[in-house]
């Protein structure tokens, strides 16, 4: 027999029992198609923190603390942290212009710069936000960390320029943000008001609650508007208020951006929270980190967090194949079911085609087609079905994140490998689940299915 | 005059065991037939009449003896080789006719080409030129729903025949059959035996009618060969 015999065959059986051959099909299509959306969202999440991580550049970096307790970066919750490598023996060198100097001289180093986060009330016209406000060197501007939408990076460290996220817009009542480049805003900082401050009058000072603290205000150009910071994991920007560090020394403010600085001051001296540094390949990770504790410092890798989330991927994987498992279970026992009813049914017909000369392999042969035609059918359906339903999904997702003012985002990848291996692997469960069936349909007895009766 | 052998048998048994009762349909049976004879067997009902023709046609196995046909051992063929030989050795016809219900009469007749590796566009010529040897060229394309008995054991004929098998066994061919109907498929089968050399054996309760055509008759009795005897 030829193959397009078997299928000729096989479909025109099919065919004959409609509704029976797409309910069990759909069975089928149920189960790739939920497959092929979680599987598909799985990637699509994989994705979408690979392609972020790789076009912010984050496997180059490295973040340095200095030892001791570095654990309010990121503002999580302190006991949920992203893994810091602490120095082992702690208590060491204050992060200062020094340490950079001799950062900056390490083999694989690209660029160092130091995280100051300053608060400061953000005015533009009568809309005001209370932000921390982050300081960049003109040159990381103008890196591949931030991603401009609009205008142009720091043209020097000491202009009066601010860049802004795109977080801000809405806060600042801001509907074209086109137009806002080369506006003026205004950013008034917080710093202690020495004039105020009277050790001789403490307690008057503190039963009055009046705060030795003032408030300053300068002015900055709009220069850039950047959406990259939407991203809201471990990425060296940590704010959406971007100034140069030149004009930023000019500014009164506060010298530390939470209580831990204090802390770690030594010899009256504060050092910087948090360094980040930048490599020229992500393969100088290991080696810089390690200089870097010999130096005293703790570090953070973001490709250690990415491998995290990596390994949880796997996890997630692995979840998946145990669902995937038992539904294809299911939908198997539904092709076992209706290929046993098909034999019943078709009992003297076996006999016949064994009468005029099918052998056992033949008939085996068209039952195994038979199944995984429904396999197949089944499979292509439920692809469409799954991209079908992770389009809706992520219409919904999007329709409520543009309501919060978030760029358009994409939630499922389909790599062509899931969509061939979606229809291979219904074909191979329904194959799988139509050896029983075609087992027994070869054993029929032609004298027994012939008896008239 | 040439009498080759075609089909013989030889301490032939066939025992059906259904639990712990054991049926003997067929004992010790020794036949000769030879080519080209239209051999008419007779017989009560439960003398194993079909029991023998389904062992002479590969679908069962003797539980004893052998069988032997144009020279080959089919009691000792496997599977697969029975398969063959049910495709190309012979052709067989039963009281209800076996056909498939759902398939027009062309497709029913094209089914054993289909197995036999033929061609899509060969197997429709052949198909249609056998229906018009058995006369029913007309109708190939109704489903046998829609055709009388004897049209309908006409196509089984042709389906029968379509691999050009030199044996045809017939069960009881005409046992759904009114008479004249009866007489016109076994004038049919008489006829392709005359004109091709075709050996045919026959299954029948109607002795006076098969004695018309068969040039032999075997009489069977409780599983036993117990009368033969040359009609012409
Ligand atoms: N599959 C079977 N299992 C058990 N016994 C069987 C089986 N097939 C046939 N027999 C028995 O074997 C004997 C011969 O049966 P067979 O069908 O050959 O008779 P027959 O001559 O064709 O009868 P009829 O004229 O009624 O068709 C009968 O007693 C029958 O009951
Ligand atoms: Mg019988």
């Amino acid at each position: 027999m030829k193959i397009s015999d078997y299928i000729g065959l096989s479909l025109s059986n099919l065919w004959k029992r409609k509704l029976r051959t797409f309910l069990t099909a759909f069975g089928v299509t149920v189960v790739i198609g939920a497959l092929v959306a979680m599987v598909g969202f799985g990637k699509g999440m994989q994705k979408n923190i690979t392609e972020s991580f790789e076009s912010l550049d984050l496997f180059n970096s490295l973040t340095v603390f200095p030892a001791g307790p570095a654990t309010q970066r990121f503002g999580f919750d302190p006991d949920d942290q992203a893994p810091v490598e602490k120095n082992p023996r702690g208590g060491g060198p204050i992060l200062d212009d020094e340490a950079i100097k001799k950062l900056e001289k390490l083999e694989g180093v690209q660029s160092v710069f130091p995280e100051i986060r300053f608060p400061a009330l953000i005015k533009f016209k009568d809309a005001e936000e209370l932000r921390l406000v982050q300081v960049i060197p003109a040159k990381i501007t103008s890196s591949k960390l931030i991603k401009l939408s609009l205008g142009k990076p720091f043209a020097s460290d000491d202009e009066d320029s601010v860049i802004l996220g795109t977080s801000l817009l809405r806060p600042l009542k801001i509907q074209d943000p086109a137009s806002l480049l080369g506006q003026k805003i205004e950013v008034a900082s917080i710093a202690f008001d020495f004039s105020r401050f009277n050790p001789m009058n403490i307690a008057s000072f503190l039963q009055e609650r009046q705060l030795p603290f003032k408030k300053t205000a300068y002015e900055f150009t709009v220069i850039g508007v950047t959406s990259a910071i939407s991203f809201g994991g471990p990425s060296p920007l940590q704010s959406d208020v971007l100034i140069p560090p030149g004009s930023a020394r000019r500014i009164e403010k506060l010298p530390f951006a939470n209580i831990w600085d204090l802390f770690r001051a030594r010899e009256g001296r504060l050092g910087y929270s948090a360094v980040n540094i930048r490599l020229s390949s992500p393969r100088d990770v290991d080696s810089v980190k390690r200089e870097i504790q010999d130096m005293g410092f703790s570090t953070f890798a973001l490709v250690d967090q990415f491998n995290q989330v990596r390994t949880s991927f796997i996890y997630m994987d692995m979840m998946l194949a145990a669902v995937a498992m038992i539904a294809i279970f299911v939908a198997s026992l539904g092709i076992i079911n209706t290929m046993v009813m098909s034999i019943l049914e078709r009992y003297s017909e076996i006999g016949i085609m064994k009468a005029v000369g099918a052998s056992d392999s033949d008939i085996q042969k068209i039952f195994f087609f038979e199944s995984s035609s429904i396999g197949f059918l089944g499979g292509v359906c439920g692809l469409a079905l799954g991209w079908v339903v992770s389009r809706i999904i992520n219409r919904v997702i999007n329709f409520f994140l543009a309501k919060q003012g978030l760029p358009f985002f994409e939630y499922f990848s389909f790599p062509l490998w899931l969509c061939l291996g979606a229809v291979a692997f219904a074909v191979l469960v329904s194959l799988v689940s139509g050896i029983y069936p075609a087992y027994r349909a070869a054993r029929v007895d032609p004298v027994i299915a012939l008896r008239h009766d | 005059m040439d009498s080759k052998k075609v089909i013989a048998t030889n301490q032939l048994c066939k025992i059906y065991s259904t639990g712990r009762v054991q049926v003997e349909a067929l004992k010790d049976i020794n036949l000769d037939i030879d080519q080209g004879t239209f051999v008419a067997v007779a017989g009560a009902s439960g003398s194993g009449k079909s029991t023998l023709l389904n062992l002479l046609g590969g679908l069962d196995r003797p539980t004893s003896g052998v069988i032997e046909v144009e020279g080959k051992k089919i009691s000792e063929m496997t599977r697969e080789e029975l398969a063959l030989y049910r495709r190309f050795g012979v052709g067989m016809i039963f009281q209800s006719f076996n056909l498939i219900s759902s398939r027009t009469a062309v497709e029913n007749v094209e089914l054993p080409l289909v197995f036999a590796n033929v061609l899509k566009r060969d197997r429709r010529q052949r198909a249609e030129k056998m229906l018009d040897r058995v006369g029913l060229l007309p109708r190939r394309r109704h489903r046998p729903p829609e055709l009388s008995g004897g049209e309908q054991q006409r196509v089984a004929i042709a389906r029968a025949l379509i691999n050009e098998p030199k044996i045809l066994l017939a069960d009881e061919p005409t046992g759904n059959l009114d008479s004249r109907t009866s007489r016109e498929i076994l004038q049919l089968l008489a006829a392709l035996n005359q004109a091709q050399g075709l050996t045919v054996v026959l299954v029948s309760h109607e002795v006076a009618l098969a004695r018309e055509f068969a040039g032999e008759t075997i009489g069977l009795r409780d599983g036993r060969v117990e009368s033969r005897e040359r009609v012409r």
